[in-house]
């Protein structure tokens, strides 16, 4: 671990070097590339010092983009940080991917309609709890407390929805790290992923309610067409990706960890684009897949855990850079209660909701559901563009929760795979 | 959006590329040796681009300079990393001498009456004339050597003489690359020192980059992880000099020299490990440096029939010379200067580095003459080859 401690202290010092040359210079370059370089060689020997300690590699990453980024040592431009939101996209469908490909029927079969009786009640217990807390916090919030009661329960609705989201990338990455394997893995994994698939759905329709309660008409049918579209439509492009990829493995069949890579960049982009949900096209272009031709499904994997380090390293370096600590001082009680009282709740209701066939559900469940990051981020971003008036203000406000739950979810996630007793070791440097 | 488009029409223009039908020569000969030498991604780069169909506008090709300073980064760091300056060091004094006379020649020949004519027909000041004379010397001095590998790995030509012209054509990259250094040097900055440092920064930054990177990937067995390193090793280093706003080839040669002349064992690995990017980096970047061709250059069209020309005796008669100098150590084909007109992607790096740290119209003119040049030089080229290659008795005998 020395030595890689040596190497990240020798890159943090030439981007020190650089900075320092850079003031000399007057005026910058784009900084785009320098960010992309520093925080995948930064991320890369930062998950080696964080493995060496005991962390998750992913904390590694994290952290490292926290230290070299813009709001801390400022070694790395905001703009170039801002420049890799490309990656972002790449990054959340190549781990949809993976996890597309652990869908199995049988899988689904076996756990599907405990996973989703499971995953409404987590999902209701903790919207119910967070909505409470932040109606009443309506009087200390200041973007909350001059509206009516309509709006302001609208607006609680809304950010509750958004304060509810799992992370799908963050476990899916510890997963792959710690090559876990088992029911209670399978459970955790499918539990993230259908509560994503809950949490669209609730926003597009709290959104929807917080737009009435502004006045802007509730438009209940463009609400419900747009909802099925990111859905369904979701869906039919993953099929279709899937197909290209078998074709392209059956008769092409070379350089394909490049191909995914190249296939999954333009399914973000383009399913951004589409107003699709980039990880549902990946993770349902996955499945089909795997339960079209296993052995495709397998290759598809193996593909992306040689290419993945890379861009799982700079993509969560880049969330680290990108997170803003000063919004924890400014909001940083209000996010702190939040994210106290969120815990609680998903502590309670795991333990109560969650089948006793099994009691490490019970135990150890709530743990992975702590993590926040890409979803959250992009939703809170949403809100921020569509609601002008308060929408900045309740961004900052889910930024400092998603800091604090970055930090702390990968490490508890990571914990809860190993009291399981379904991690089988930490030796494979292709994974996040 | 525009991060999708520019994936899309390079990904199109890769199955296009790599279509059996396009690559038959006997079917297109012409497009199947651009296809081939990935000079046609260059001509789609100019029909999309701003200068022509406007398809990628300005504001799109300018949000793309990070990735352009990647490919030039990359571009450099493969190129240092073949200029081993121990192994140049060891080859015989006659092979450099060689080298030197083919690549000066070609220099002269173009640099000379272009900044005659550069400063006759534009009022151009006399450096700037000299200068931008100069620059397109360089790129004319660059030739590929990609028609004599081809040539005897196909059996048409003896192996000895395909890899002496190759090597012939990798020594000349020195000359292009202390000429963009010197031309840097004059433009890049208020004045000449200015230019000094700057060019100095960029061999410092690259080097302390390699030695980085050589320290970095010294203790790495996984190829994956090695493979990651690399990759942000080039990026850093090209991203660092496009931050600071020097030159990102000129700092990727320095970036590979230094990895190659510190880097021990994992040198190869390395190599290996950037061989796989070379040929995606090096065709995303033709097909960028394409959208910067401004098409409707009038200027660059009537300089561009005498640059291909000067350029063409230039290597005829410089190859000629340098078959005389090194005919004691090198196995060179007897009209070796008609080997040598293959043009390669170099030459578009020179330029498209000048046109990026010196923005302005004589730069731009270079830029598209040096461009369209590289095309019909490539087709130049494959009819000039074929002066070189034996009848196919005299392969085969050479072979046995």
């Amino acid at each position: 671990m020395s030595g890689a401690i040596i190497r990240l202290g020798l890159l943090v010092a030439m981007l020190a070097g650089i900075a320092q040359v850079q003031v000399w210079r007057q005026g910058e370059g784009t900084s785009v590339m320098l960010a992309a370089g520093a925080l995948l060689l930064c991320g890369l020997f930062a998950g080696k010092v964080a493995k060496g300690v005991g962390l998750p590699r992913l904390t590694g990453y994290l952290l490292v983009g926290v230290v070299v980024g813009p709001y801390a040592l400022g070694f790395i431009p905001f703009d170039g940080v801002k420049g890799l939101e490309l990656l972002k996209g790449l990054a959340v469908s190549l781990i949809a991917l993976v996890a597309g490909t652990e869908l199995h029927l049988g899988l689904i079969r076996r756990v599907g309609t405990q996973v989703a009786l499971l995953c409404a009640a987590v999902c209701g217990v903790t919207f119910g709890v967070c909505f409470a807390a932040i109606f009443a916090l309506k009087p200390v919030l200041p973007f909350l407390a001059p509206m009516t009661l309509p709006q302001a329960l609208a607006v609680s609705a809304l950010i509750s929805t958004v304060v509810v989201s799992f992370s799908p990338t963050v476990t899916i990455a510890i997963v792959q790290e710690t090559s876990a394997r088992g029911s209670f893995t399978e459970f955790l994994m499918a539990l993230v992923i259908i509560g994503d698939l809950f949490v669209m759905v609730a926003f597009a329709l709290a959104a929807g309610l917080t737009r009435a309660s502004f006045g802007g008409g509730l438009d209940v049918q463009g609400l419900l067409s747009g909802v099925v579209w990111e859905l369904f439509g979701s869906v039919v492009v993953g099929a279709l990706l899937a197909v290209a990829m078998l074709v392209y493995m059956r008769r092409v069949n070379r350089e394909l960890p490049l191909f995914l890579v190249g296939l999954c960049f333009a399914a973000a982009e383009g399913g951004a684009w589409l107003h699709l949900s980039p990880l549902l096209v990946s993770l349902s272009a996955g499945a089909i897949i795997a339960n079209l031709d296993e052995r495709e499904g397998q290759r598809i994997h193996h593909a992306i855990q040689l290419a993945g380090l890379p861009v799982f390293a700079l993509f969560f370096a880049a969330a680290g850079a990108g997170l803003k600590l000063a919004t924890l001082v400014t909001v940083g009680p209000a996010a702190l209660l939040l994210v106290a009282v969120r815990a609680v709740a998903i502590h309670q209701s795991c333990r109560r909701f969650a089948p006793p066939e099994d009691p490490r559900l019970r135990r150890f469940l709530w743990m992975g559901l702590i993590s926040q990051a890409g979803v959250t981020f992009g939703l809170a971003a949403l809100i921020s563009r569509t609601f002008p008036g308060f929408g900045p203000q309740v961004e900052v406000l889910i930024v400092a929760m998603i800091t604090t739950h970055e930090l702390v979810g990968p490490v508890l996630t990571r914990r809860a795979l190993e009291r399981s007793g379904e991690v089988r070791g930490d030796e494979r440097p292709q994974t996040a | 959006m525009q991060a999708l488009l520019v994936f899309l029409a390079i990904a199109a223009l890769s199955v296009l590329a790599s279509s059996r039908t396009l690559l038959d020569p006997s079917r297109l000969p012409g497009v199947a040796q651009l296809a081939a030498s990935g000079l046609l991604f260059l001509i789609f780069g100019a029909i999309l681009g701003p200068g022509l169909a406007g398809v990628l506008t300005l504001e799109d090709v300018q949000g793309l300079r990070p990735v352009v300073a990647l490919g030039l980064g990359t571009a450099g760091v493969i190129l240092g990393l073949n200029l081993d300056p121990r192994l140049v060091r060891l080859l015989p004094r006659p092979v450099i001498s060689a080298a030197l006379a083919h690549a000066g020649v070609a220099f002269l020949f173009v640099a000379v009456p272009l900044a005659v004519a550069l400063l006759l027909t534009t009022g151009l000041p006399l450096p700037a004339a000299v200068g931008g004379a100069a620059l397109l010397g360089a790129a004319a001095s660059l030739s590929s050597g990609h028609f004599a590998v081809l040539g005897y790995r196909s059996g048409r030509m003896e192996r000895a003489r395909g890899l002496a012209v190759a090597l012939l054509t990798m020594l000349d990259d020195g000359v292009g690359l202390m000429v963009l250094a010197l031309a840097l040097v004059l433009g890049a900055a208020a004045s000449p020192a200015e230019g000094v440092g700057l060019v100095s920064l960029a061999l410092l930054l690259g080097m302390v980059c390699g030695a980085l990177i050589a320290f970095l990937t010294y203790s790495l067995k996984d190829p994956a992880e090695l493979t990651a390193v690399m990759l942000g090793g080039v990026a850093l280093v090209s991203g660092a000099a496009a931050y600071l706003r020097v030159s990102a080839l000129l700092a990727g040669v320095a970036c590979g020299a230094t990895l190659a002349l510190v880097g021990g064992r994992a040198v190869e690995q390395v190599s290996r490990a950037l061989g796989r990017f070379e040929r995606p980096t090096y065709l995303i970047l033709v097909f960028l440096a394409g959208c910067y061709v401004q098409a409707r250059d009038v200027d660059a069209w009537v300089l561009l029939p005498g640059y291909v020309a000067l350029r063409f005796l230039g290597k005829v008669l410089g190859g000629s010379l340098a078959r005389r100098f090194a005919s004691s150590a090198l196995e060179l084909p007897a009209r070796l200067g008609y080997a040598l007109i293959a043009q390669g992607g170099l030459a578009v790096c020179l330029v498209v580095q000048y046109l990026l740290l010196v923005p302005g119209a004589l730069s731009q003119h270079i830029f598209d003459v040096v461009a369209l040049g590289a095309v019909f030089n490539e087709m130049l080229a494959s009819r000039a080859f074929r002066q070189v290659l034996e009848p196919p008795r005299a392969a085969t005998e050479g072979a046995t």
